[in-house]
């Protein structure tokens, strides 16, 4: 296997890199965690890497409604970043739990987001927190929600030239990334589930839940019937019993070498439960939100 | 104090076997058999020569030619020739000027498979404890023990308790962070190979045999070595690759990939333990153990796993009447080979685990009735040895204590276990070491590498410098060839320190005893000379030059050498040690074999855990691990030891397994899903407690400590879960769903359904 590496310092200099070639012959490097495996295992034979590293995309920025997130940043450091510990805890409790801290300093959320792995962890609490990604190419500049973007394993709606920018996450939402893994650190989640509260749009009393699991079929899954269970703030037990009921009922599963289809039903439910419960204490202790 | 190799490590500059070239050096790769099972139909290596770049590609077929003298063992065949007995079990090589052009082309050996059934599940195969009559016929026991001491029949009979379980054991692998690695080079009749290895002379012997060479041949040249836990004690590819230099007289580089490592190398494969104990008036009187040893595509002869581990499984207690059997069975599971303490953590596990259900059943506290039963030094073990010095009783009384101070600590819903193991070092074989004196320092000159626990680069320097006085920094270790080096069995068995130590410190204490004849030059019938009981003589370092010292006279050592002795840079003297033989009372044995200990090494673990009732995870938080240390050499090296025989227990208790189909093809032949533990996986109290003054037979009573310390950390896990959650779990390791399966969380029984194919989940390796 042989390629040239570049590194490019303005967008401009990447199109004209990415665009060169057949489809394929060009790929975008960021952290390379994924990639370098993807090249390892034979699934890319490119005859170039386009570095992104050097790129104007390691924005971290807090407005009022919410952070933007420069698809290069390292996740190591929103993971040291208080602001982002305190906004939207669901994302940095995931983040927390991404291989190890030597990955997390190359990793990236834009990779993350454009490998699509079935067992990310990543996806779960940005699907929740509805996230929006700006993408860049030389056409222009689109923004798209990432729940209908990712398509499956290596697949998204990312076009050829395009490039993730950034990542537009609301904030501040309570929320909380739950997950349990056979090896607690540097293993593959056998469930996560990222739980967030939105609050209703143009505010008022009512709030909108957002449940999204990881790791147990296919991609993410959003939990609808789950959300219809949870209307209120703070839901009695008695609904949070009931939507963790529904989680269970609706997701779907598989039996791999990880888990049992029966413990990974099992498994949500009792994610979901804890999720929607850490929600809600840590929303009371912050102060609302 | 600093370990020579430590910074030279952190640098990258020490030379491990993957690192190794030469000029003008191939690349090798294998190409190995998908199934566990397979005849191999035809064998098609066309495409592969072709490829370019390729310079030789082997088969089963083409190794008579080049090993004419050899006597064909089709037994043990160095290719697969006619029917694969492993998944992973090589059919062809290939060496070829880059990897990737090796690689590729290895893929290209077309190889056509009828597959056959294949034997890799004991638990199915064997669901209840077969029949004599069934087994006799049965070609797949490589190997059989019975043995028994007085009428367990009738203790049962007489109890007022009779406790029957069986436990599970599942495979292991030592996944030392370096694969295996050499470099070949045969050049007439010179049969070269530096590798990573445990045993240069072990290794040399096996390809003498496998190669059908004589000794004087064969070289082989230890590089350092990134971890072995017994998986670098025999020649797996060093054969493979001198055969491929053999054929393309250049020198040849093979490594394993990770993927290999998992698949073909020699490890530890499934146990079944069916325990029986009976009890009368809170005594224990009687046990029975019946195992059934997967050792997969091993042969008859190389089976002393099986009586050594039925040993273990009785523990170290009195009992009036017990009986061992058990069988190795022969299956398509790769061949088993030593692995930290080979079955060691298994049968305490299952010994362990049973005894404290036993306890808890009967009412009585767990480590109280292990203080009842437990061996002191001077009994009789339950094969008929005197115990000799012993720290198991001491351990338990100071596990007893620390125990309560915890209990009255635990939170709510926490368990603590309690396990004890006991080992034997490998003393027996034995070991020899030459020390060279020069007027600036002393050589350590032996044949060993140093495989990462520091016995052989600073264990032996800190005997040679407790001996003659030298500080550490003038006295280092040369490591050489086997055609060069004094013999030694290797660095297994925790016999390092002990026996090779004990050779390095009799040869000082010779090279001191000749100093001493030589008296220091003053001249024949000085006083001092021929009084009896004169100082005895020491080293000691003065602006860089060795002195000799005896009482308060003292010479540099330039003025006792001869003139011969100058020339050559020094005075030399070898050491020795052989250890000393012991025996069973061999009465007891039925059929079969087994095993006499040498030193008796205890090590009693405390654990604490924290369980998660709703999805069955379990987290150690506390552990605490009391060892009988004889006498401790080098108090960093013997904390080293402990922690990571701890933290590889762990995984073997928690997450490490192999995890085969229904076909028998493993499923996590790599580090993502095959886990072991990682640095956030230390518990975050971690004790370590050295018991000293019950001495064993190594430098000043040491005892070995590279294998006991893993042995209880299984059943010590197991028994705090158990004590935590009042349930049992039978079988290692204790992940989360097998836990919430015990626990009753979800059914019973996990699915045995096929799963579907996974992706591959490792990379292939270096580049
Ligand atoms: C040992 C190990 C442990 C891991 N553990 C976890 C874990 O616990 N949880 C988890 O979720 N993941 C885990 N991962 C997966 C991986 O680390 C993450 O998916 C990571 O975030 C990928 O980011 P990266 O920057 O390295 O991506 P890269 O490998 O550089 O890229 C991945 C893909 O995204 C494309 N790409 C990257 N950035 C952009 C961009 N800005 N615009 C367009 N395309 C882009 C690349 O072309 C490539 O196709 C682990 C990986 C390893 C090796």
């Amino acid at each position: 296997m042989s390629f040239t590496l570049h590194f490019p310092t303005r967008l401009e200099e990447a199109w004209d890199l990415l665009e060169q070639g057949p489809p394929g012959a060009s790929l975008p490097i960021a952290g390379g965690t994924d990639l370098l495996l993807g090249l390892d295992f034979g699934r890319f034979a490119p005859e170039r890497l386009v570095s992104l590293s050097r790129l104007p995309l390691q924005r971290l920025e807090f407005g009022r409604d919410g952070v933007r997130i420069g698809s290069m940043l390292p996740l190591r450091t929103l993971e040291l970043d208080e602001r982002v510990r305190k906004g939207v805890p669901a994302l940095a409790q995931a983040i927390n739990e991404v291989g190890s801290v030597q990955l997390r300093h190359r990793a990236t959320l834009g990779g993350n987001v454009v490998r699509a792995s079935a067992t990310s962890d990543l996806l779960p609490p940005l699907v929740a927190l509805e996230t929006e990604l700006t993408l860049v190419s030389r056409g222009g500049r689109r923004t798209v929600r990432l729940e209908g973007f990712v398509e499956g394993s290596w697949k998204t709606g990312l076009r050829v030239g395009e490039i993730v920018e950034e990542l537009h996450v609301p904030s501040p939402r309570p929320g909380t990334y739950q997950w349990q893994r056979v090896r607690p650190a540097n293993d593959i989640s056998q469930v996560g589930v990222a739980v967030v509260r939105h609050p209703k749009n143009g505010g008022g009393p009512s709030v909108r839940w957002r449940i999204v699991a990881g790791g147990t079929a296919g991609s993410f899954q959003r939990l609808t019937r789950a959300e219809a269970c949870l209307e209120r703030d703070e839901p009695s037990e008695r609904e949070v019993a009931e939507a963790a009921r529904e989680a269970a009922g609706e997701a779907k599963f598989l039996t791999d070498l990880r888990a049992a289809e029966e413990y990974r039903r099992h498994l949500l439910r009792v994610l979901v439960r804890r999720g929607i419960e850490r929600t809600v204490r840590s929303a009371a202790t912050a102060g609302g939100g | 104090m600093t370990r020579p190799d430590a910074l030279p490590k952190a640098e990258g500059r020490v030379e491990f076997g993957a690192d190794l070239s030469a000029p003008r050096m191939l690349w090798a790769a294998y190409a190995t058999a998908p199934h566990p099972h397979a005849r191999l139909r035809s064998l098609s290596v066309d495409e592969a020569l072709a490829t370019p770049g390729v310079r030789a590609v082997l088969t089963a077929a083409d190794l008579s030619a080049l090993l004419p003298k050899r006597k064909p063992d089709p037994q043990r065949p160095l290719l697969v020739a006619k029917e694969s007995r492993f998944q992973g079990e090589p059919f062809a090589l290939v060496a070829a000027e880059d990897l990737a052009t090796a690689r590729a082309a290895a893929r290209r050996v077309r190889a056509d498979w009828e597959v056959l059934p294949a034997f890799t599940d004991l638990t199915k195969e064997l669901p209840s404890w077969p029949t004599p009559e069934v087994m006799k016929g049965d070609d797949r026991v490589n190997a059989h023990v019975l043995a028994s001491r007085g009428d367990f029949e009738k203790a049962c009979r007489d109890a007022d308790v009779v406790h029957d379980e069986t436990y599970r054991t599942n495979m292991v692998a030592q996944v030392p962070m370096e694969p295996h690695a050499c470099l070949a080079r045969v050049r007439g009749e010179d049969w070269h190979v530096r590798t990573t290895t445990q045993t240069p002379f072990g290794l040399r012997e096996d390809l003498v045999d496998k190669l059908g060479l004589p000794t004087e041949r064969v070289r082989v040249e230890g590089t350092w070595v990134g971890g072995g836990f017994g998986g670098k004690n025999e020649a797996l590819l060093e054969a493979h690759a001198l055969l491929l230099s053999k054929r393309t007289g250049r020198p040849v580089r093979l490594a394993l990939t990770f993927r290999e490592e998992f698949l073909f190398s020699r490890t530890t494969q499934p146990a079944v333990f069916q325990m029986t104990s009976c009890v009368r008036g809170g005594r224990l009187i009687g046990r029975r153990t019946r195992l059934l040893l997967d050792t997969g595509a091993s042969l008859p002869g190389r089976d002393f796993a099986l009586g050594y581990a039925l040993g273990f499984t009785l523990g170290p207690y009195r009992l009036d009447a017990w009986e061992l059997e058990g069988y190795a069975l022969r299956t398509h599971r790769p061949p088993f080979g030593p692995h930290r303490a080979p079955l060691a953590p298994q049968c305490s596990f299952a010994a362990e685990s049973h005894l404290d259900s036993l306890a808890r059943r009967i009412g009585v506290d767990p480590i109280a009735f292990r203080r009842q039963h437990v061996w002191e030094a001077g009994e009789k073990t339950a094969f008929g040895q005197e115990v000799p010095p012993f720290a198991a009783a001491e351990a338990l009384a100071r596990g007893q204590a620390l125990e309560r101070s915890w209990r009255a600590e635990l939170p709510p819903g926490g368990g603590i276990g309690i396990a004890v193991g006991f080992w034997s070092t490998g003393t027996g074989a034995g070991g020899e070491a030459i020390v060279r004196l020069c007027p600036t320092g002393l050589t350590i000159v032996q044949g060993e590498r140093e495989i990462g626990t520091g016995s052989v680069c600073e264990a032996t320097r800190a005997i040679a410098s407790r001996v003659t006085g030298l500080p550490m920094e003038a006295v280092q270790v040369e490591y050489l060839d086997t055609s060069r080096a004094p013999f030694d069995s290797g660095v297994w068995g925790s016999r390092t320190t002990i026996a090779l130590g004990r050779a390095v410190q009799k040869a000082c204490e010779a090279l001191l005893h000749d100093l001493g004849r030589r008296g220091l030059g003053l001249g024949r019938g000085h006083p001092r000379q021929s009084r009896r009981g004169a100082p005895e003589v020491r080293l000691e370092l003065f602006r860089g030059r060795v002195m000799v010292r005896q009482g308060e006279l003292a010479r540099p050592l330039v003025a006792l050498l001869t003139s011969q002795e100058r020339k050559r840079g020094g005075v030399e003297a070898l050491g020795k040690e052989y250890g000393r033989s012991h025996d069973i009372d061999r009465s007891v044995v039925k059929d079969g074999e087994l095993y006499p200990y040498s030193d008796l090494i205890a090590s009693v673990h405390l654990a604490q855990v924290a369980v998660d009732r709703d999805t069955g995870a379990v987290r150690v938080e506390r552990y605490a691990a009391f060892q009988d240390a004889g006498h401790v050499v080098d108090p960093e090296g013997y904390r080293g030891q402990v922690e990571g025989a701890v933290l590889m227990g762990l995984g073997t208790a928690l997450t490490e397994e192999g995890l085969l189909t229904p076909q028998g093809r493993l499923q996590n032949p790599g580090l993502l899903d095959y886990r072991i533990p990682t640095i956030r996986d230390v518990p975050s109290e971690l004790q370590i407690v050295a018991i000293e003054g019950h001495p064993g037979s190594g430098p000043w009573g040491a005892k070995g400590v590279g294998e006991p310390p893993i042995i209880p950390v299984p059943a010590a896990v197991a028994n705090a879960l158990a004590d935590a959650t009042g349930a049992r779990v039978l079988e290692i390791p204790l992940t989360p769903e097998r836990v919430a399966r015990a626990l009753g969380i979800i059914s019973a029984r996990a699915p045995t359904q096929e799963v579907p194919g996974m992706p591959p989940v490792t990379p292939t390796g270096g580049k």
